[in-house]
């Protein structure tokens, strides 16, 4: 046998290389168009975002579902083509432009190489401002979003999301809801409700086109003024109210699903918005949590119990509170001790001291990884736009890793005692009743309410 | 149509073997602080004798369960807080492990490598092994079982490669198999596959060239090779199944769904690059003739897709779908899902369609080449698959070669009514009636080779 004892030596790191978010400058166009660039050496593959002001969190309750099916139509067809010619238009540039609703804005994306940067803005420029939203292109979208909400029900995962928004939020709550729209509402969605609703939300005041990759020789302002100039405004600003996140009461609801082999298990409450000032201590002690490979709740439900495949848990903030959701599927067998090991967990972030070792690794694992986040133009673009979408500063990412590498353990601690609410938090269960209803009894959860729901319907 | 696009990185790379087998290349790239380490172990599921199924994939998680000097855990805990995400995967023909680090961190992860490989087997436990099988056997509940759909990929491969084949079973493998295994039985797994001379190690992004290689050979140069290992022989393989095969799955699913998949010639062949243009053209996105056709205009479908799986011993596999919309006759959306596959072997594709093609897979691999976590996997798969890493700046060429009479005679070949399986998920309490319309026979699981 060779000898191999020099393997017991584990060599130390080398001296880091500085790495710094890449810088990028605002420009307004004279219509108002905001233009945020970020010119990446070596990137050939531009991203573009267009991010508009007015997501799904403030269209009509009654029309639920509309800026998420608008966002869908826009590439269907425009003043100057049809659907099929315009995504024929982008394919030849070897470009990928469509559109997505969010809670707070919609945005435009286009990835495309640089060679092609004018035409595609063009493409995306016709999309978002002349869009035909054509009624028999918008019904075969609705249609398929309202099939879409049949296959979800009977996906144990999208099932338990749904109701787990359905559960933590009070009922008019936007985020309550299904971002899409439900079956009620989407029945309600036509050509004139989306056209409506891109009127409302088509200002380019309120508009910022966010750009990286390698911009060498690109003229981005003519290229972009070609694009956009022409877009006007119209009207005074509208005021930018925060959405209401208010909270339900504390429930267990099961969703049952006979014979089914796992317990899809979401538990949680309504958590944080994102501009917070403890923001850097809930990041860490969330990878702690349930971030790592190695978090408190992978290392027992995973690597001590062998419950899981993974359990996973994290804050989706918002520009109001967004959920906070520990995220996991067990073995139907140990549903019961599954969530009592996690209530546990929950318990212990805000009172156990978090051990100097789980500091380091939390702290560097996330200083470490963050040039790894933005190694491409879209993510950079990401990146940008979330800065843009929260109303942040220019520095917030230059800010993150020395605000990071200052937390102490007491501080990461502190936003556990104060954000996580065991006490306070709803558990939603997609799984079979019959097994997993004796568990919780034994696991004393509280009362519990079984929805039964009709089996797929028969099809044909 | 403008030529190629000249912003296509060429990629730099140097390789050379070590004295105990392993092949070692490096490909310097200082766009970012960061530097990815992709090993290919040339073992997967392939590998697995008879009641072994699931080994492959098993053993994986073994790595990640410590060795001589890393304990429990700890492999991903030494990664994570140097800054560094890493992960594995098991695959037909290979097993492969990577970690992207901070670039000044390269040798941590070259040492968790080497601890690994050459030390294993002194950290495998009775706990660990009985751990990590209810991990897996939740894995496949969790991607599997409990997920609608979820047994089309093993009934597809099932159908297309007889039983005994080594592709007959997919990587999870089966659980009665994992269930029987012993300590000993995954020891022998690891003397048998896990060593430098069954490896290649490819180290991308931020480093110095010969400091690189300097730094591999430190910590991987003195782990003993075996000097037994097995080369793999492929069993022959008709060219085409030889008859259609069907199978009708009742499942907790509202929509009926049609899997359909074919026997192709292997991957790195002209013709397997060729159906993979005729992917592009078929399902890349709604441009495409599928959802042209079956989405948009005949309006039969939810969605639609077609993809290859990449696999290189004898044959491969291409394979799609269509979801069926509630008031729509499966029937009628299989025969137009099937047209639009005949078309392609019957007619040229247009040049145009044939542009947009070769642009949106350029536009993927400029995507692709501008990670170093995807460029290191592409160097470990070419010189692990065909001893060839060069094909890393050689592969975009192809598919760009690839013209109309290439398409048309790869799907001539491939798109045959006696080389293909088709697996219909249908709601389960539905009308039995429809069921056997479909083709059902009795309730049994249909064993699914012609």
């Amino acid at each position: 046998m060779t000898d191999l004892a020099y393997l017991a030596q584990r060599p130390g790191a080398g001296e880091p290389r500085a790495y710094q978010f890449p810088p990028f400058e605002h420009r307004r166009l004279d219509n108002g168009l905001t233009i945020v660039s970020a010119h990446l050496d070596g990137r050939p593959l531009l991203a573009a975002q267009l991010i508009l002001e007015g997501g799904a969190g403030v269209e009509p309750a009654a029309l639920a579902g509309v800026t998420a099916l608008l966002a869908r139509s826009l590439p269907e067809g425009t003043q100057d083509r049809d659907a099929v010619a315009f995504v024929e238009a982008a394919e030849r540039l070897g470009a990928e432009i469509h559109a997505d609703a969010g809670w707070e804005t919609l945005v435009a994306t286009a990835e495309v190489p640089r060679r092609h940067l004018a035409p595609a803005l063009e493409l995306m420029a016709e999309m978002v401002l002349r869009p035909a939203l054509p009624a028999h292109e918008v019904d075969r979208l609705r249609e398929e979003r309202l099939n879409d909400l049949l296959q979800a029900a009977a996906e144990p995962r999208r099932r338990v999301e749904r109701a787990f928004s359905a559960t933590v939020y009070a009922p008019d709550v936007p985020y309550a809801r299904p971002l899409g729209g439900d079956e009620e509402t989407v029945p309600r969605l036509d050509r004139a409700a989306l056209a409506d609703r891109h009127a409302a939300i088509l200002d380019p005041r309120q508009a910022t086109l966010v750009v990286a990759g390698d911009l060498s020789d690109i003229d981005l302002p003519a290229v972009v003024g070609a694009a956009f100039g022409a877009w006007k405004a119209d009207g005074p600003l509208p005021i930018r109210e925060p959405l209401p996140d208010t909270a339900a009461p504390r429930r267990v609801v099961l969703v049952d699903r006979p014979g089914a082999a796992q317990s899809e298990v979401r538990i949680g409450h309504v958590g944080l918005p994102r501009r917070i000032d403890d923001f850097h201590a809930v990041a860490v002690m969330s990878v702690i949590l349930g971030g790592l490979f190695d978090s408190r709740l992978q290392r027992l439900l995973r690597e001590e119990r062998g419950y899981t495949y993974g359990i996973g848990a994290g804050f989706d903030f918002r520009r109001s509170a967004g959920p906070f959701a520990v995220r996991t599927a067990v073995q139907t067998e140990v549903t019961g001790p599954a969530i009592s090991d996690t209530l546990g967990e929950l318990r212990r972030i805000g009172t156990v001291p978090i051990s100097s070792e789980e500091l380091a690794e939390a702290r560097d694992f996330l200083i470490g990884v963050f040039p790894l986040r933005f190694e491409v133009a879209a993510q950079v673009v990401g990146a940008i736009s979330g800065l843009v979408v929260h109303d942040l500063p220019d520095d917030e990412l230059d800010r993150y890793r020395p605000a990071v590498a200052a937390l102490t353990a007491d501080e990461v601690q502190a936003a556990g005692a104060r954000h996580v609410r065991p006490d306070e938090a709803s558990i939603v269960i997609v799984g079979d009743a019959s097994a997993v209803v004796p568990q919780l009894d034994v696991a004393g959860v509280g009362p519990i309410e079984v929805v039964a729901e009709a089996p797929a319907p028969a099809v044909v | 149509m403008p030529g190629p696009d000249p912003d296509v990185p060429t990629i730099r790379f140097s390789q050379r073997r070590l004295d105990n087998g392993l092949r070692v290349i490096v490909a310097p790239d200082g766009l970012a602080p960061v530097v990815a380490i992709n090993l290919w172990y040339d073992v997967g599921s392939k590998h697995e004798p008879p009641g072994r199924t699931g080994f492959a994939h098993l053993f994986e998680h073994f790595m990640f369960q410590g060795s001589a000097h890393v304990g429990k855990t700890e492999h991903m805990a030494i990664v994570q807080g140097s800054g560094g995400v890493c992960n594995a995967t098991t695959y037909f023909d290979r097993t492969n492990y990577f970690e992207t680090l901070p670039s000044n961190q390269l040798d941590i992860g070259l040492w968790l490598e080497a601890d690994r490989m050459a030390t294993l087997l002194e950290a495998l436990s009775q706990e660990n092994l009985d751990n990590q099988r209810e991990v897996v056997k939740n894995e496949k509940r969790q991607s599997y079982d409990n997920r609608p759909y979820g047994s089309f990929y093993e009934r597809l491969i099932a159908a297309l490669f007889p039983a005994g084949h080594p592709y007959h079973h997919t990587p999870i493998g089966s659980m009665a198999d994992l269930d029987a295994a012993s300590p000993d039985d995954v020891q022998q797994f690891f003397r048998d596959w896990y060593a430098p001379n069954n490896c290649v190690i490819s180290v991308v992004g931020d480093v110095d060239e010969a400091a690189a290689h300097g730094s591999v050979e430190r910590w991987f140069g003195r782990i003993p090779a075996n000097p037994g290992l097995r080369r793999f022989e492929s069993p022959t393989l008709p060219d085409h199944l030889g008859a259609e095969v069907r199978e009708v799955v009742p499942d907790t699913v509202p929509l009926v769904r049609i899997h359909v998949g074919f026997r192709t010639p292997p991957f790195g062949s002209a013709a397997f690059d060729a159906l993979e243009v005729a992917g592009q053209i078929l399902a890349g996105g709604r441009g495409s003739r599928l959802h042209k056709r079956l989405v948009r205009e005949l309006r039969l479908a939810q969605d639609v897709a077609f993809f290859s799986l990449p696999m290189v011993s004898g044959a491969s596999v291409c394979a799609g779908w269509v979801t069926v919309r509630p008031d729509v006759d499966p029937a009628e959306a299989e025969a137009a899902f099937m047209a639009e596959l005949e078309r392609m072997a019957a007619e040229p594709v247009s040049d145009d369609e044939l542009a947009r093609a070769h642009a949106l897979i350029e536009s993927s691999e400029l995507a692709a080449l501008g990670r170093v976590e995807e460029v290191a996997d592409r160097l470990s798969q070419y010189a692990t698959l065909f001893d060839r890493p060069e094909l890393v700046n050689e592969q975009l060429p192809r598919y760009l070669a690839v013209d109309a009479a290439a398409i048309q005679a790869a799907c001539a070949g491939v798109f045959r009514a006696d080389n293909r399986a088709v697996v219909t998920f249908v709601p389960r309490g539905g009308d039995q009636r429809d069921a056997e319309a479909l083709g059902a026979d009795a309730a049994d699981d249909v064993e699914a080779v012609a």
